[in-house]
């Protein structure tokens, strides 16, 4: 008899993603993806100054402010055509490098490795044991016995006063948990590193955008960063050199850490290579562009149909209409007014609330189609695009990534087997270090340029009558693009179609589902009461989808998100 | 902490909530306030920190002391301040997660502290919000709480062995959030 399981993480007053899953057999046989909270924020910037309109994009969210503000700033800049500068142009991609940085880091390692390493599990680990694997991995030097020790007791003395803390609500002892202790210390001890890696590339961003969250940098027409060498207040070669530093120890890590840790960790769970396809077709636009007009990108984009990587069809740059003109919304099964797909210039977000309705309306987020199909964004996108479009350094890491997995599990790992749960995780870890790889490049482009003599940042825009434009932005999720109409300097129609969208949206009219509802199909469930096979396709993706409101609830008890009925 | 050693460790004064979000904007706006009407010492950091998630310990790390300005979801009306002390915010463990965007205090913290590197005392000063939905501007009765707020901070943040200067002139609060378009 089926079973339905309803993952609906209800700690706040406003609810955000939901999955329901029916599940027969030890199986998913169908599966719903559910935005519970309404995505209606674009309409607070109708009747606004279009040079004002990435202050507001980018506090859709709390964690993705930065990608918001770089695509509003884009959209805009493409609606009036005004080119910005070079350095402007640079030193945005730092910032989004080392934004892409962090936020792979703490997705893998705080918010979904624990879906794979058991906490409890590495108080059995042999320090010395553990310091051994962790040497045959990669040459990271603070992988000592001493130091495993030290977490290993940290660990202990936290389970022995009873406070698991931060690891209070995991899935331990899961029968799916499958790694030996020694890689479970492993884990945990990375955990912590992690910790301090992310706050340096936190700093990368603070440096050269004021502060982060939120920059302060950024301009329709460029940057507000002044250059000047000789002035402290400025960007000058003290400034320049402390981000180097920092992206120097955040590559180190990425490269002798995180990839290693993504492969070794995989290799002991070669079944999830066979879970989680789901849908198919990608999609990835160019990205960290290297000149003023966003004609050359230092990342491919493109996209890929029905898993047959010879489909593959660039998209080349900001002006590409292979891109624009492809994209409809659908709101057949999303509490909006209507049911018909519209281009995100035409696009309207009125909402009309029905209850969850398994086969009608049940989720606030749309239904993005490109050129008729359900598409897939996010890094196994981008780096399926960058190895198929012979792009140098994601082939090499890619390659990289798979040999190391392989060796460890045994088996030779084939491309075709990264369209999976799995296969997600590693394509995140090998394009962060391609980014690691052109952060350090773009830093050299940006002090090559300023010693050229070039120091400028800005171009006025101009605005006048009718212009709409796009910008987008290939960001940590996958795929982010901004469409703005402007009538004579003010904003007439926004819409923002964000990476979750794509992923997380509902069914469509032709009742085809989601990325999210389409991969959980086939997924094992061992246990219905604690269906962490569940969490770990869809933390796969690296949901984001409530991107707006949090209220602290500081007396409730936040437990109880799981129910089977 | 003892106010009379350790004066170089720093202090956070946090806001959070999104300015979008009509009340939710409480927190950035009693920073943008304080920004106004006082100066700070140096190891003060005074911040609107948006609604970060996760993403807010690396502002955590190694602080001495924390102050938080926030909506709180509690029993009472809208615009009644409840202050929560390290030991309340930490006494229910945070369930499971599905998406980064929870609000991540708890969270944050706890991976901190086992980290060994959270804030030693902490203060949240929280507000019981009236509307929070897609608007800009807090409602009535949130506003009338922001003087309280304001001195509850103020009082926490002298607790914590630092003082605030008034500003003289007090300047405008920037916020932003809540002009026309030009």
């Amino acid at each position: 008899m089926s079973k339905r399981i309803v993952v609906d993480p209800i700690t706040r007053i406003e609810g955000h993603l939901r999955i329901d899953v029916e599940v027969d057999g030890g199986k998913v046989t169908k599966a719903w993806s559910s935005g519970q909270m309404w995505r209606g924020i674009e309409n607070i910037l109708i009747g606004r100054d279009p040079r004002e309109a990435w202050l507001f994009t980018q506090r859709f969210c709390g964690v993705c402010t930065t990608v918001h503000a770089i695509a509003s700033v884009r959209a805009v800049e493409n609606a009036v055509q005004v080119e910005i500068p070079l350095n402007a142009q640079l030193i945005r991609n730092l910032i989004l490098a080392a934004h892409a940085m962090h936020d792979h880091i703490v997705h893998f390692f705080h918010l979904s490795a624990l879906d794979w390493v058991d906490v409890v599990s590495a108080l059995d680990a042999d320090p010395k044991a553990t310091a051994k694997l962790a040497q045959s991995l990669s040459p990271w030097p603070r992988n000592s016995i001493q130091e495993l020790t030290a977490v290993k007791d940290r660990l202990g003395g936290f389970v022995a006063r009873g406070q698991l803390g931060i690891f209070a609500n995991g899935y331990w002892g899961h029968e799916a948990m499958k790694l030996p202790p020694e890689v479970n210390l492993l884990g945990v001890h990375h955990y912590l590193q992690a910790l301090d890696y992310q706050r340096k590339a936190n700093q990368v961003v603070a440096i050269l955008g004021g502060k982060t969250p939120n920059i302060q940098n950024l301009a329709v027409g460029g940057v507000a960063n002044a250059i000047n060498l000789d002035n402290q207040s400025t960007i000058n070669m003290t400034t320049l050199f402390n981000i180097k530093n920092l992206l120097d120890e955040m590559t180190d890590f990425v490269k002798n850490v995180y990839l290693t840790d993504v492969c070794a960790i995989g290799a002991m769970y070669p079944d999830w290579l066979g879970y989680g396809a789901g849908v198919v077709n990608y999609l990835a636009v160019p990205d960290l562009p290297t000149d003023a007009a966003g004609t050359k990108f230092d990342l491919p984009g493109g996209t890929i149909m029905d898993g047959d990587l010879g489909t593959y069809k660039a998209i080349t740059s900001f002006e590409d209409k292979y891109f624009a003109d492809n994209i409809v919304e659908g709101i057949s099964h999303s509490w909006y007014e209507g049911d018909r797909e519209l281009h995100p210039y035409e696009g309207t977000t009125i909402p009309k609330y029905t209850e969850f309705q398994d086969d009608g309306k049940y989720s606030w987020i749309k239904s993005p189609r490109f050129q008729d199909r359900v598409m897939q964004v996010g890094p196994l996108a981008q780096v399926l695009v960058g190895a198929v479009s012979g792009h140098e350094p994601t082939a090499r890491w890619l390659k990289f990534a798979t040999d190391l997995a392989g060796s460890v599990a045994g088996i030779p790992i084939k491309t075709e087997m990264l369209h999976s749960t799995l296969g997600r995780h590693l394509a995140r870890a090998v394009r962060t270090a391609v980014i690691c790889e052109k952060a350090q490049e773009h830093w050299k482009l940006l002090v090559d340029n300023i010693a050229s003599g070039d120091t400028d940042t800005f171009n006025e825009p101009t605005f006048s009558g009718l212009q709409m434009g796009y910008g987008f932005h290939e960001a940590p999720r996958g795929t982010l693009s901004h469409f703005v109409v402007i009538e004579n300097g003010k904003i007439k129609n926004y819409q923002a179609v964000v990476p979750s969208t794509w992923n997380a949206g509902p069914r469509d009219a032709k009742n085809r589902p989601g990325p999210y509802e389409a991969s959980l199909v086939g997924n094992p469930i061992a246990d219905p009461e604690r269906p962490l096979e569940v969490l770990r396709t869809i933390h796969s993706f690296d949901p984001c989808i409530a991107c707006a409101v949090h209220t602290l609830d500081v007396e409730g008890n936040e437990i109880g998100s799981v129910r089977t009925l | 902490m003892n106010p009379d050693n350790n004066l170089t460790a720093s202090v956070g004064v946090f806001g959070l909530g999104n300015v979008l979000m009509g009340d939710d904007a409480l927190g950035p706006t009693v920073i943008a306030h304080l920004l106004a009407g006082f100066d700070f010492p140096p190891e003060v950091h005074v911040e609107d920190l948006g609604p970060p998630g996760l993403d807010l310990h690396p502002h955590l790390a190694d602080l001495d002391a924390l102050i938080l300005i926030d909506v709180v979801k509690a029993k009472g009306e809208p615009g009644e301040l409840r202050l929560y002390s390290k030991e309340e915010i930490l006494q229910h463990a945070p369930g499971p997660r599905v998406s980064p965007h929870d609000p991540g205090v708890k969270e944050s913290l706890l991976a901190l502290q086992f980290a060994g590197n959270d804030p030693e005392e902490i203060l949240l000063v929280g507000v019981i919000p009236d509307r929070i939905d897609y608007e800009i501007g807090l409602s009535p009765r949130i506003r009338e709480a922001l003087p309280a707020v304001e001195k509850a901070v103020l009082e926490g943040l002298s607790r914590f062995g630092r003082q605030a200067t008034v500003r003289e002139p007090r300047l405008s609060a920037d916020i932003w959030w809540e002009n026309e378009g030009r």
